[in-house]
């Protein structure tokens, strides 16, 4: 819309005129003014008369904090009254849009038309919020902007989003817009001034910068240095600084309606309600009217809801648990209009900051308060009643009484006058210490087994090397001193056992062949404590990559080997890491090479390439879980090695795979060493059970992760840690809810690393609503995209690829469908596309979901191995790290490498995430790319030579594939390391190793980066362009 | 051979620590673990029992010894000496109460020192074997005097409390029984009563109408 300019003359008063402002690229300040924005656009309205509607965009800007523009009156309002008349409006010349609009092609009408007479409507419309000055309406905004002057590779710059809205209402700015400069000079500077002016006005309004959904104009690109913010329509994204420009869209989409014009005073409200991108082509474009720059995009990663804490300070952090919408529908009816996934994603055990840890509390004797009849923990929204002496449950409403220890008086106001000494009564997350009848044995030794893959391949790669240097490195901090046992087996078309016992100089090898009966040849002393065995297990680390070095055996006896490991930890339980080379080829298990026939996908047999081949591995992993075994396994292969099959062991018994595709040591060694490091020593939590509970009328129906369920709702997780996660899905048992809220509460019961048995319960409220469109303004993006990721990889293992994308992109269209129909007679959308602003990302994510890799095209675009592991590992990721997956950080660095003495400070100014568009990427810079998995560095062809050698040293002009980044003594090198590093301590969970590539270096640069960039089109896939035009074309269809 | 190992308090039967794998190969592990959970139940309630006891269960022997509040015991097989148990008892009384003798009475937690699990092992496996030479000096040795510990069945002690139980019982259901039939007895006694003097009763007064009836008539 922005460029919309056309409109300009006329602006009225209003402050609208501000609008104009944003062609100042240079008002960064804006941000403030945000509120403001929204305001305004009310106002504007101007029509064009002629113009078609179809370019409304309603700018979201109020969108973040709907409250705002609930009470229109809000900031925005003297403002506009402030507007000097249209007088400076007239000051710009018509003359000048029109070029501008030649930029922006459809508004072309209203370009011309000084004079916007506010329709009449406006006028009156102007309910509340609006002032006079609605009337201003044709204010449009800065469409002089579009001056392109922005070169895609201004768009790194970060530019404050000239938010045409500025220019506000001030008439003073007026004198100082030279008209021309306006337009779209770039030397907007003159402008300024008068921003600073609206700051002060609106100072109230800080606005949320970041997202503003698609509004047009609004977004700006980023780089300030192209004067004019706007490309032609929508704005380019915001940048994430804040963005003023709210006002700005919403000025313009008004004007743009004006034919329709809504009655203002709606679409204040409708403001409030939702964003929404204009499709429409402009007229005289054939293009349709979306430029890539104004779409929303994640660029601040992921943002947790607040209303979820906000309206329930008592609640869980969101790091917990998080719900899809914090407001759960009150029926049925409500609950099928809601097409997106209605549950949580709850994370059990995550990392909490220094300062928050979950407080342990031990009830001793007294026994731990539950509920009598649904067992519910005792939690800070139970109320006690009867002068202290019974408890009514938050879940299921019975009167409890209150055990004669626990007895407290209540003060007047009904609260336990011993509330601040009672954490359990606070705070939304706490650790009971279990009593005895919680255990069915007394608490286990954590426990670590070691199933090592022997075979050549395994030799050669480097392996066995990497993996007995690491666990020996990490003995010393394996979590449960001093009763910590581990134990080993290696294998390759025999089985190696290993005699460990504490009284032995060196550990003894025995080696089983008898493949098809297997037996333990030893009934202790293959699983030692590792406090007394310390030598022996040392010397046998020492010993193992030279025991193998010779060995020419191809074989895997893996199943037979497997079992052998199952009967030594059988007793215990444990942790059992299994290193797998090759494809198990001796004895039970054994597997045979599926997956190259190009001929079966895209048939009805295609999934079944995804699931176990043997059913071996499923009953072995539903054994290993009954005994308290988690299994976690690490492929190496370059060939095929069936992870369909083997990571069916991690999926049931709640482990994780970690896949490294053609281990070389020299390579990957570092990224194995870390994340095995990880994995044995992060806090692991044993023989673990999850169970969430519920208010009456509603249910969780399924269950989606890496786990084996025991019952209908208690998950069994022998091992977990903090970087799993599991998501559930609920429904609704009654028709009708009719209470106001409803709780939830996740227990997880498990022994510490400590021993000692405890149990963490996490204990959240949310209101119940019967409006739909409450339940999208509480929705959140990042727990809905959790749900939807795990879905369709189930749905993967039951279908075809195109079926698991297909439903995606389906329930997205439904739900925005629905979304629009609940907004579509009141105020006429025409063309638009709406969306509620807490579901900005949702199409962005929904696109980066289905080129995923375990989603991704066909045959040919991810090996079969890749996509199951990437299945895995993605089933079991927290929301976060999977948001970070799906729509991974592209950063340019070369700039602040080149920049004298960079500090920490300024670490936050540097990582500006880009979009991922081919467009972003200039041939002079250096990018980084961290999806949290790996980091891609790509060289720009015309990269400064300096910049490069400092870097490589003196193998910069080497093909980059044989090259690995290592430190040189250099200020530079030094810096880049250090920037890598505080990168991958922000994420630990795993190892982001560096691949370099150059620019046009093929196909490695096609295969690392450029498939990555999901917002391009690439083979066969659409563009976010593409996707954005297809789902609004499939809303619109039978809407 | 000691199958099984347990560390109780004796104030209130909280499990203080466990062997390591106990139970292993045993077929009937759980029943014999209750067996000794009800053991210490019974031990809590306060009855005195010997500070050293042996107790027979199925092809099993439980073993115990209390010291400083703290109930140390083992199972094992018939066969197996009773002198080595309980030095293999000592032993772990030993050691426990120089690790922890300080916080027995503080723990608040079950299996509070679990970690005493590893030593609870590495002992068991010195008297796994009866015939080291170890084991067999031991054996020879008359300086510990088992011959006058009492042994008992199972059923026996765990049925104390149930023996208990059931003359309480009886005792309550005897009152409350004797009282019905002291209620019945007044009852039965003003019925005999009745029954003896209404005949006469009757009589009298047929006699007495009938004067009466006379006297109106004439």
């Amino acid at each position: 819309m922005g460029t919309e300019n056309p409109g300009r003359p006329n602006f009225p008063m209003r402050p609208s005129s501000t609008p104009f402002a944003s062609a100042l690229p240079t008002m960064t300040p804006f941000s403030s003014r945000g509120p403001m924005v929204g305001s305004e656009a009310s106002n504007i309205r101007p029509i064009p008369p002629g113009a078609p509607p179809t370019m409304t965009p309603f700018s979201s800007a109020g969108s973040s904090p709907p409250t705002r523009f609930s009470d229109p009156s809000v900031p925005s309002p003297p403002i506009t009254s402030v507007p000097s008349a249209g007088g400076p409006f007239q000051q710009y010349p018509t003359p000048p849009f029109p070029s501008t609009v030649q930029t922006t092609p459809t508004r072309a009408p209203p370009v011309g038309q000084p004079p916007f007479q506010p329709p009449a409507n406006q006028i009156s419309a102007p309910p509340v919020s609006f002032r006079p000055q609605s009337q201003v309406p044709p204010v449009p905004m800065v469409s002089a902007p579009q001056t392109v002057n922005f070169p895609p590779s201004s768009l790194n710059v970060p530019q404050p989003p000239s938010e045409s809205l500025f220019s506000g209402p001030r008439p003073n700015f007026q004198p100082t817009l030279p008209p021309p400069d306006l337009s779209y000079s770039t030397t907007k500077s003159t402008f300024q001034p008068p921003f600073p002016a609206y700051p002060s006005k609106q100072p109230a309004v800080s606005q949320v910068p970041s997202p503003f959904p698609a509004q047009q104009g609004s977004f700006m690109p980023p780089p300030p240095a192209s004067s004019s913010p706007f490309s032609s329509q929508q704005g380019s994204y915001v940048p994430p600084p804040p963005i003023a420009a709210p006002l700005g869209y919403q000025s313009r989409d008004q004007m743009q309606h004006p034919g329709s014009a809504p009655p203002i005073g709606g679409i204040q409200t409708l403001t409030e309600d939702f964003s929404s991108l204009s499709l429409a082509s402009m007229p005289g474009s054939i293009e349709p009217g979306l430029d890539y720059r104004t779409l929303p995009r994640p660029l601040d990663g992921d943002v947790e809801p607040s209303s979820f804490v906000e309206m329930y300070p008592m609640n869980c952090d969101p790091r917990y648990l998080r719900l899809t919408t914090s407001a759960i529908p009150n029926s049925q009816s409500l609950v099928s209009r809601w097409h997106l996934p209605l549950g949580a994603v709850v994370c059990p055990l995550a990392e909490a900051p220094e300062g928050e840890e979950v407080p342990v509390i031990n009830f001793a004797s007294t026994g731990i308060i539950r509920c009598r009849r649904c067992r519910t923990y005792v939690n800070p929204y139970v109320t006690f009643t009867d002068a202290g002496r019974k408890w009514r449950c938050n879940i299921c409403s019975l009167l409890n009484d209150v055990p004669g220890e626990y007895f407290a008086n209540l003060d007047a106001t009904g609260r336990r006058i011993d509330l601040d000494q009672r954490p359990e009564l606070i705070k939304g997350s706490v650790e009971f210490v279990a009593p005895t009848e919680y255990m069915v044995r007394p608490p286990m030794p954590p426990l670590y087994f070691f199933l090592i893959d022997v075979s050549i391949s395994a030799v050669r790669s480097g392996m066995i090397e990497v993996v007995a240097q690491t666990v020996r490195s990490c003995l010393d901090e394996l979590p449960g001193f001093p009763r910590t046992q581990i134990g080993f087996i290696t294998f390759d078309s025999t089985i190696h056992f290993y005699n460990m016992k504490s009284s032995l100089m060196q550990p003894q090898m025995m080696v089983v062949s008898d493949l098809d009966d297997i037996f333990v040849p030893l009934p202790d002393d293959l699983l030692v404590n590792l406090s007394e065995s310390r030598n022996v297990v040392e010397t046998f680390l020492d010993s193992l990559p030279s025991m193998f070095q010779d060995n020419v055996n191809v074989e895997s006896a893996f199943g037979p080997a497997l079992k052998a490991a199952f009967m030594v930890m059988s007793q215990l339980g444990g942790k059992l890491l299994i290193f797998q080379n090759t494809l198990p080829s001796l004895g039970v298990g054994r597997l045979k090479l599926r997956g190259d026939d190009l001929r079966v996908y895209g048939t009805d047999k295609e999934h079944i390439l995804r699931l176990p081949e043997d059913p071996f591995y499923k009953q072995m992993a539903a054994d290993l879980t009954k005994y308290q075994i988690g299994v976690n396994v690490y492929a190496f292969s370059d060939k095929y090695t069936d992870i369909a099959s083997l990571g069916t062991l991690a999926k049931y018994t709640g482990g994780q795979v970690y896949y490294y595709p053609s281990f070389q040591s020299g390579i990957h060694g570092e990224k194995l060493r870390h994340e095995l490091a990880r994995d044995l020593t992060r806090e692991t939590a044993w023989e673990a059970v999850m169970r969430i509970r519920c208010g009456k009328g509603i249910r969780f129906t399924s269950y989606h992760g890496n786990f084996m369920l025991r019952s209908t709702d208690l998950l069994a997780l022998p091992a977990v840690d903090c970087d799993k996660a599991y998501a559930m899905q609920l429904s609704l048992e009654e028709t009708l809810l009719t209470t106001q809220t409803v709780y939830f509460q996740v227990a997880l019961l498990y022994t510490a690393s400590c021993g000692e048995r405890r149990i963490r319960v996490h204990t959240a409220a949310a209101a119940i609503v019967t409006d739909l469109g409450e339940m999208y303004r509480q929705a959140d993006t990042g727990a809905i995209v959790s749900l939807f990721c795990r879905l369709a990889i189930e749905k993967t293992l039951t279908n075809k690829l195109d079926d698991a994308r297909n439903s995606l992109q389906v329930r997205i269209v439904k739900a925005l469908r629905e979304y629009r129909n609940l907004y579509a007679v009141q105020h006429r959308l025409g063309a638009r596309m709406i969306y509620p602003e807490s579901l900005k990302f949702l199409c962005l994510y929904g696109l980066a979901l289905s080129k995923s890799v375990p989603l991704k095209g066909g045959y040919a675009d991810a090996q079969l191995d890749e996509r199951c592991a990437a299945g895995f590992t993605m089933m079991a990721l927290p929301v976060k790290k999977l948001l970070k997956l799906l729509y991974p950080s592209l950063i340019r660095i070369d700039e602040s490498l080149l920049k004298p003495s960079a500090q920490a400070d300024d670490f936050k100014n540097i990582m500006k995430r880009l979009p991922l568009v081919a467009e972003s990427l200039d041939s002079r810079g250096l990018y980084i790319y961290d999806d949290g998995f790996r980091f891609i560095i790509w060289f720009g062809r015309m990269l400064s030579p300096d910049i490069a050698g400092n870097l490589l040293g003196p193998d910069f002009a080497a093909e980059l594939s044989r090259v690995t980044l290592h430190q040189h003594d250099n200020e530079m090198s030094r810096r880049l390391m250090g920037m890598l590093k505080k990168l991958r301590e922000s994420d630990p969970s795993y190892y982001q190793l560096s691949y370099l590539v150059r620019q046009g270096e093929q196909p490695r640069e096609g295969l690392l980066l450029l498939v990555n960039l999901l917002e391009d089109q690439m083979g066969g896939t659409s563009g976010y362009v593409d996707w954005i035009m297809q789902i609004h074309r499939q809303v619109q269809q039978n809407a | 051979m000691v199958k099984m190992t347990m560390i109780a308090r004796v104030t209130d039967g909280l499990p203080l620590a466990e062997g390591l794998d106990d139970g292993r190969d045993l077929i009937d592990a759980e029943m014999y673990k209750q067996q000794v959970k009800a053991l210490f139940k019974n031990l809590s309630k306060g009855q005195n029992e010997a500070s050293r006891m042996s107790v027979e269960t199925g092809p099993y022997v439980f073993h115990y010894i209390i010291e400083g509040r703290v109930c140390y015991l083992t199972m094992c097989d018939r066969a197996y000496p009773k002198k080595l148990a309980f030095q293999y008892l000592e032993d772990l009384r030993n050691e426990f109460e120089r690790v922890n003798g300080a916080q027995i009475e503080t723990a608040a937690r079950p299996y509070a020192f679990i970690k005493f699990d590893t030593f609870i092992q590495k002992t068991k496996k010195l008297y796994q074997d009866t015939r080291t030479q170890r084991n067999i000096a031991k054996l020879n040795d008359e300086l510990y005097e088992v011959h006058q510990i009492m042994t008992r069945n199972v059923q026996e002690v765990l049925g104390v409390g149930e023996k208990l139980d059931q003359v309480s019982q009886m005792s309550s259901r005897l009152t409350s029984e004797s009282r019905v039939y002291a209620d019945k007895a007044r009852d039965l006694n003003r019925q005999a009563l009745i029954r003896k003097w209404a005949p006469v009763a009757i009589v009298l007064g047929v006699v007495f109408l009938l004067f009466w009836v006379k006297s109106k008539l004439w």
